[in-house]
C-alpha cells in the first residue's frame, strides 16, 4: 500500500513538473507558429540559416516549466545574454565585413547616396508606427525593419524596445527572405522600360591601398560622430580589414565561416527564445509585421526614386534599378536588381553596380540606427 | 538605459528630417573620404595619354606579320607552333617582332632553366 502511495505521489510530482500541466492555448499557437516558420525555412528555403534557429527557439520558448529564464544559469540564459547585452549583432557584422567586397562602392562612391535614400522607409514606418499608437522608442525599433538589416534591427530593438524583439526580428528576417518577391513589382512600377535597359559603364579598378584604408578611415570618422554604433560599424570594418589586408587570411576565414555560423545559431535561437506566447500573441505583433512591410516597400521606393534622380543628373549613366539595392539585404537586393535588369535587357549585368548601394545600405542603416539612438536616449 | 531618458522630440516628421539629414551628411562625407583616399593613393596607375592607349590596337590590327622579316626558325618546329607563339606575342602588342625561334635545352636543374629564361632580352 505504501509503495502504491509513493508511486502515486511520484506520478503526481512528475505531472506537476511536466510542461503539460502548465501548457496554455497560447503555447500551442506559438508552437504552431514555430512549426510554420520551420516549414518556411527548411521547405520553402526562406533565409533557412536564420529562420531555422529562430523557429526552433520559438518552439523551445513555449515549453512551460523549463526554467530557461529562472534564477539559475543555463545555456539558454547565456545565449539570451548575448542578445540582451548586444554581443551577437556586432559579431555577425564582423563576419559580414569579412564577406563583403567594398570595391564597387569605392569605384563609384556616389552610390552611397542610394544607400542613404533607401533609409526613407525606416522613417515612413516610424511615422506610421507612432500613428497607430506605438511610443517613439518602439516606433524607431519597428522602423529600422525598413533597413532590411537583421543584426541592426535586433541591436536597436534590444536598446529601445526589448519587449518587441521577437516580432521585429521575425518581421525583419521574413521580409529579407521575401526580397525577390516584394521588390520586383515596385521596381517595374516605378521605372520605365528604357530606364531598366540602361547599360552602366564598367567600374574602375580599385587598388589594395583604397580597400585597406577605407575601413580604417570610415571607422574612425563614423565612430567619432556616432559612438552608439561604434561596435556595429567597428566590427563590420574590422572584418573587412581582415579580408583586405592580405596577411590575416586565417582571421578572415574564421570570421566569415566558423564565427558567423556559430553566432548565427546563437542569435537565431536566442531571438526565437524571445517569442513566448505572452510577448508575441498580441495585436502589436500583427501591426509590426504590417509596418515592417510598409518600411520595406518605402525603402525600396526611396532608393528607386533617388536612382531616377541620379539617372537624370548623370545623363542616363545610372540605371535606376540599382537604387532598390540601397536597402541592406546583402547580396539579395543586388541580385534582384541584376535579375530585373536582365529580364528587361538580356546581357545587362547590373550585379557589381548594385553591390555599391547594397553595401552603402548596410552603412546607411547603421548610421540611421545610431542617429536614432543619439536622438532618443 | 536609453529608455529612461526623455527623447529630444517625439514628432515623427522632425525625427525623419533630422535623421535623413544626418544619414545623407554622413554618407556624403564618406563619398569625399573615398575620393580623398583615391587622391592620395600612392599605388594608383597614372592616367596614360590617349595616343598611347590607341597605339597597340592599331599596331595589332594593321601591322601584318608578313611586313616584318621572317623569324629564324630552328629545324623541327612546325608552322603551327610558330603561329601560336607569334599570336601570343602579338596579343601583348609586339606584332611582327619575332626574330628567332629556338628549342631550348631543358637539361639541367630548374635553376639553370630559370637563369636561361632571365637572360632573354626584354623590351
Amino acid at each position: 500500500m505504501e509503495a502504491l502511495n509513493a508511486f502515486s505521489v511520484s506520478l503526481q510530482a512528475v505531472w506537476n513538473d511536466s510542461g503539460f500541466s502548465a501548457f496554455t492555448m497560447g503555447n500551442g499557437i506559438m508552437i504552431l507558429v514555430g512549426l510554420l516558420l520551420l516549414y518556411m525555412a527548411f521547405v520553402k528555403e526562406f533565409e533557412p540559416l536564420l529562420l531555422g534557429p529562430i523557429a526552433f527557439g520559438c518552439i523551445l520558448a513555449n515549453f512551460p516549466n523549463t526554467g530557461f529564464f529562472g534564477e539559475e544559469m543555463n545555456v539558454m540564459k547565456a545565449i539570451n545574454y548575448g542578445i540582451t547585452y548586444e554581443i551577437f549583432p556586432p559579431l555577425i557584422f564582423l563576419g559580414i565585413g569579412a564577406m563583403t567586397d567594398f570595391s564597387p562602392l569605392l569605384a563609384r562612391p556616389s552610390t552611397l547616396l542610394l544607400g542613404a535614400a533607401a533609409q526613407i522607409g525606416v522613417f515612413v514606418a516610424l511615422g506610421g508606427a507612432m500613428l497607430v499608437g506605438f511610443n517613439v522608442h518602439e516606433a524607431a525599433a519597428i522602423g529600422i525593419i525598413g533597413g532590411a538589416d537583421g543584426p541592426t534591427s535586433i541591436y536597436l530593438s534590444t536598446k529601445l524596445a526589448p519587449h518587441l524583439l521577437g516580432a521585429i526580428a521575425v518581421a525583419a528576417y521574413s521580409y529579407m527572405s521575401l526580397v525577390p518577391l516584394i521588390q520586383p513589382p515596385i521596381m517595374k512600377l516605378m521605372t520605365t522600360q528604357a530606364e531598366r535597359e540602361i547599360v552602366m559603364k564598367e567600374l574602375r579598378q580599385v587598388t589594395k591601398f583604397e580597400r585597406v584604408v577605407f575601413p580604417i578611415v570610415s571607422t574612425i570618422f563614423i565612430s567619432l560622430l556616432l559612438p552608439p554604433i561604434a561596435a556595429l560599424l567597428g566590427c563590420l570594418m574590422l572584418g573587412n580589414l581582415f579580408r583586405e589586408s592580405g596577411v590575416t587570411d586565417r582571421l578572415s576565414d574564421t570570421a566569415q565561416n566558423a564565427l558567423i555560423n556559430i553566432v548565427t545559431i546563437f542569435l537565431g535561437t536566442g531571438t526565437g527564445m524571445t517569442m513566448s506566447a505572452e510577448s508575441f500573441l498580441r495585436t502589436d505583433t500583427l501591426l509590426i509585421i504590417g509596418l515592417g512591410l510598409v518600411a520595406f516597400m518605402g525603402g525600396t521606393a526611396g532608393g528607386l526614386i533617388f536612382g531616377k534622380i541620379m539617372c537624370k543628373f548623370t545623363g542616363g549613366a545610372i540605371n535606376p534599378l540599382i537604387g532598390s539595392a540601397g536597402v541592406s539585404a546583402v547580396p539579395m537586393a543586388a541580385r534582384v536588381s541584376q535579375l530585373v535588369g536582365m529580364k528587361s535587357k538580356p546581357g545587362n549585368y547590373l550585379l557589381m553596380h548594385a553591390m555599391g548601394p547594397n553595401v552603402a545600405g548596410v552603412i546607411g542603416t547603421a548610421v540611421a540606427a545610431g542617429t536614432m539612438l543619439a536622438m532618443l536616449k | 538605459m536609453f529608455m529612461e531618458h526623455s527623447p529630444v522630440t517625439t514628432n515623427p516628421l522632425i525625427i525623419m528630417l533630422i535623421n535623413m539629414t544626418v544619414v545623407f551628411l554622413v554618407l556624403v562625407s564618406l563619398i569625399y573620404l573615398i575620393k580623398l583616399i583615391h587622391f592620395v593613393d600612392p599605388t594608383k596607375e597614372k592616367p596614360k595619354p590617349e595616343v598611347e592607349e590607341d597605339e597597340p590596337l592599331v599596331a595589332v590590327k594593321s601591322a601584318p606579320a608578313a611586313s616584318a622579316p621572317a623569324p629564324v626558325v630552328e629545324e623541327g618546329i612546325n608552322s603551327e607552333v610558330i603561329a601560336a607563339i607569334s599570336a601570343a606575342i602579338a596579343a601583348y602588342g609586339f606584332a611582327g617582332q619575332v626574330k628567332a625561334v629556338h628549342i631550348l635545352n631543358h637539361e639541367g636543374t630548374p635553376w639553370r632553366a630559370a637563369a636561361k629564361f632571365n637572360n632573354f632580352p626584354r623590351k
